[in-house]
C-alpha cells in the first residue's frame, strides 16, 4: 500500500488541522505557548514498527475513533513520564519533580487527553462534514511499544500495513513532550481520502 | 542478577508477524498483547522465536509468525531442518498482556493470543517449560539458544528476571 503525494499532503493537511486545535487545548490549560511540528503520514510495515517507537516507560492515553467513518482507528496520546508529571505540576501549581506518576497525574493525563483528543476528531470532522468522537479513554503507564501493539492488533488484522500520523507538541518553556498518533485501517484511510478528495473536487 | 540490554546486545531483533530460526541470539522488544513464542533444542543448541500477534491465522499465509496456528508449525519446520525432534523440544512464552485493563473482547487480544498458542503447543505436544505471560504489563526478552537456552525477561519498570 502506498499514498500519492497527494493523498499524503492531503492528510498531512487534515491532520495538521486536527492537532491545531489540540495544541490550541493544550495551550489553554497550560496558559503557555505550544510548539508544534509538522505532521507525518506513514504507512508502516508492522514488522518495521519497533524501530519507530521503543519500549521506554510512558504515559498512554487512547482512544477509539466512532462516528460517521467506517474502519477502525485509535488517536494515541502519549508522553514520556517525566513531562507528564511536569504537566500535572505546571496545571495545579507544584513542584515536587521528584516523585512517582500517581493516581493524581493520571486522572489530569487522561483529561488533557480527552481535551485534546476532542479537539484534534471535532476540528477534522469540521472538515470533512462528517460526526467523529472519541470513545471513553483508557490510560497505560508502560512500554510504548507494548502500549501500542493492542492497537496495531486492531488496525492490522487482514493487512500487515498501519498507518500512522503522528506529530509532536512541545511546550519549551515548561519542558513538556507529548505526541499524538493516528492508528487506521486501510479501510479508514479509504474512507478518509474519499471524503478528502470530495472536498477537494468541490474546489476547496 | 540478570540483565537486559538490547542495544549492547548483538542479537536479531523479531518485529511483529516475524520470525527467526537458528543459533543467534534474537530479542523481542515491548511485548503488549503479542506473545513472544520461544522452542529452545537443548540438544542442538538452536532455537527459534516468533511474535505473535492474532490467535487465528484464518487461511493467510503470507506472515506464518504473525498468527498462534501458524506459528508453532513454521517453528517447527524450521528447527526439524536443523535436526530437531519434537521430543527435544520445549517451549517457553511471553507477553500476552491486557495493557488497558478492557475486559470486553475487542481489545483483550492478549488473553485469546495465551489460549491459542496453549492449544497449538498442546496439538503438537510440544512441552511447556515456563511463561511469564498476562497481566497489565509490558515486557522485553532476549534468548540465546546457545547459552544453555537462556531467557532474560525485562519490565517496564526495569526489574530484570530469568525465564
Amino acid at each position: 500500500m502506498k499514498l500519492t503525494e497527494i493523498q499524503a499532503d492531503a492528510l498531512g493537511e487534515l491532520g495538521n488541522i486536527g492537532a491545531a486545535h489540540a495544541a490550541t487545548t493544550l495551550s489553554q490549560m497550560l496558559m503557555s505557548n505550544i510548539e508544534m511540528d509538522v505532521p507525518a503520514v506513514d504507512i508502516i510495515d508492522i514488522a518495521q514498527f519497533y524501530k519507530c517507537v521503543g519500549d521506554e516507560k510512558v504515559a498512554l492515553v487512547v482512544f477509539r475513533i466512532k462516528g460517521e467513518v467506517e474502519g477502525e482507528g485509535f488517536v494515541v496520546v502519549t508522553m514520556p513520564l517525566a513531562s507528564a508529571i511536569r504537566m500535572t505540576n505546571t496545571m495545579l501549581g507544584m513542584d515536587d519533580m521528584d516523585r512517582e506518576i500517581n493516581e493524581m497525574d493520571q486522572s489530569a493525563i487522561i483529561e488533557i487527553g480527552n481535551i485534546m483528543v476532542s479537539a484534534f476528531l471535532d476540528a477534522t470532522a469540521g472538515l470533512l462534514g462528517i460526526v467523529m468522537l472519541p470513545s471513553p479513554p483508557a490510560l497505560c503507564i508502560d512500554m510504548a511499544h507494548a502500549g501500542m501493539e493492542a492497537l496495531i492488533a486492531e488496525v492490522a488484522m487482514e493487512t500487515n500495513d498501519v498507518v500512522i500520523f503522528r506529530t509532536n507538541l512541545t511546550s519549551g518553556e515548561h519542558a513538556i513532550d507529548g505526541t499524538i498518533l493516528m492508528f487506521l485501517t486501510p479501510e479508514m484511510l479509504g474512507n478518509l481520502l474519499s471524503l478528502l478528495e470530495a472536498l477537494t473536487s468541490q474546489g476547496m | 542478577m540478570a540483565e537486559f540490554r538490547p542495544i549492547d546486545v548483538n542479537a536479531r531483533f523479531i518485529g511483529i508477524g516475524e520470525y527467526y530460526v537458528g543459533g543467534d541470539a534474537m530479542t523481542t522488544i515491548g511485548l503488549g498483547s503479542c506473545i513472544a513464542l520461544i522452542l529452545h533444542d537443548e540438544r542442538h543448541g538452536v532455537g527459534a522465536m516468533a511474535h505473535v500477534m492474532l490467535p487465528e491465522s484464518k487461511g493467510q499465509t503470507d506472515r506464518p509468525g504473525k498468527y498462534a496456528d501458524t506459528a508453532l508449525v513454521t517453528l517447527l519446520e524450521g528447527l526439524g531442518a536443523f535436526g530437531s525432534r519434537n521430543g527435544s523440544i520445549r517451549a517457553k512464552m511471553v507477553g500476552g498482556a491486557n495493557m488497558f485493563g478492557f475486559n470486553d473482547n475487542n481489545l483483550n487480544i492478549g488473553e485469546r493470543n495465551i489460549e491459542a498458542v496453549h492449544n497449538a503447543l498442546k496439538e503438537k505436544r510440544i512441552f511447556l517449560d515456563a511463561e511469564d505471560v498476562g497481566g497489565k504489563v509490558g515486557r522485553s526478552v532476549i534468548y540465546n539458544p546457545k547459552a544453555g537456552g537462556e531467557i532474560v525477561v525485562r519490565r517496564a519498570d526495569g526489574v530484570c528476571a530469568e525465564l
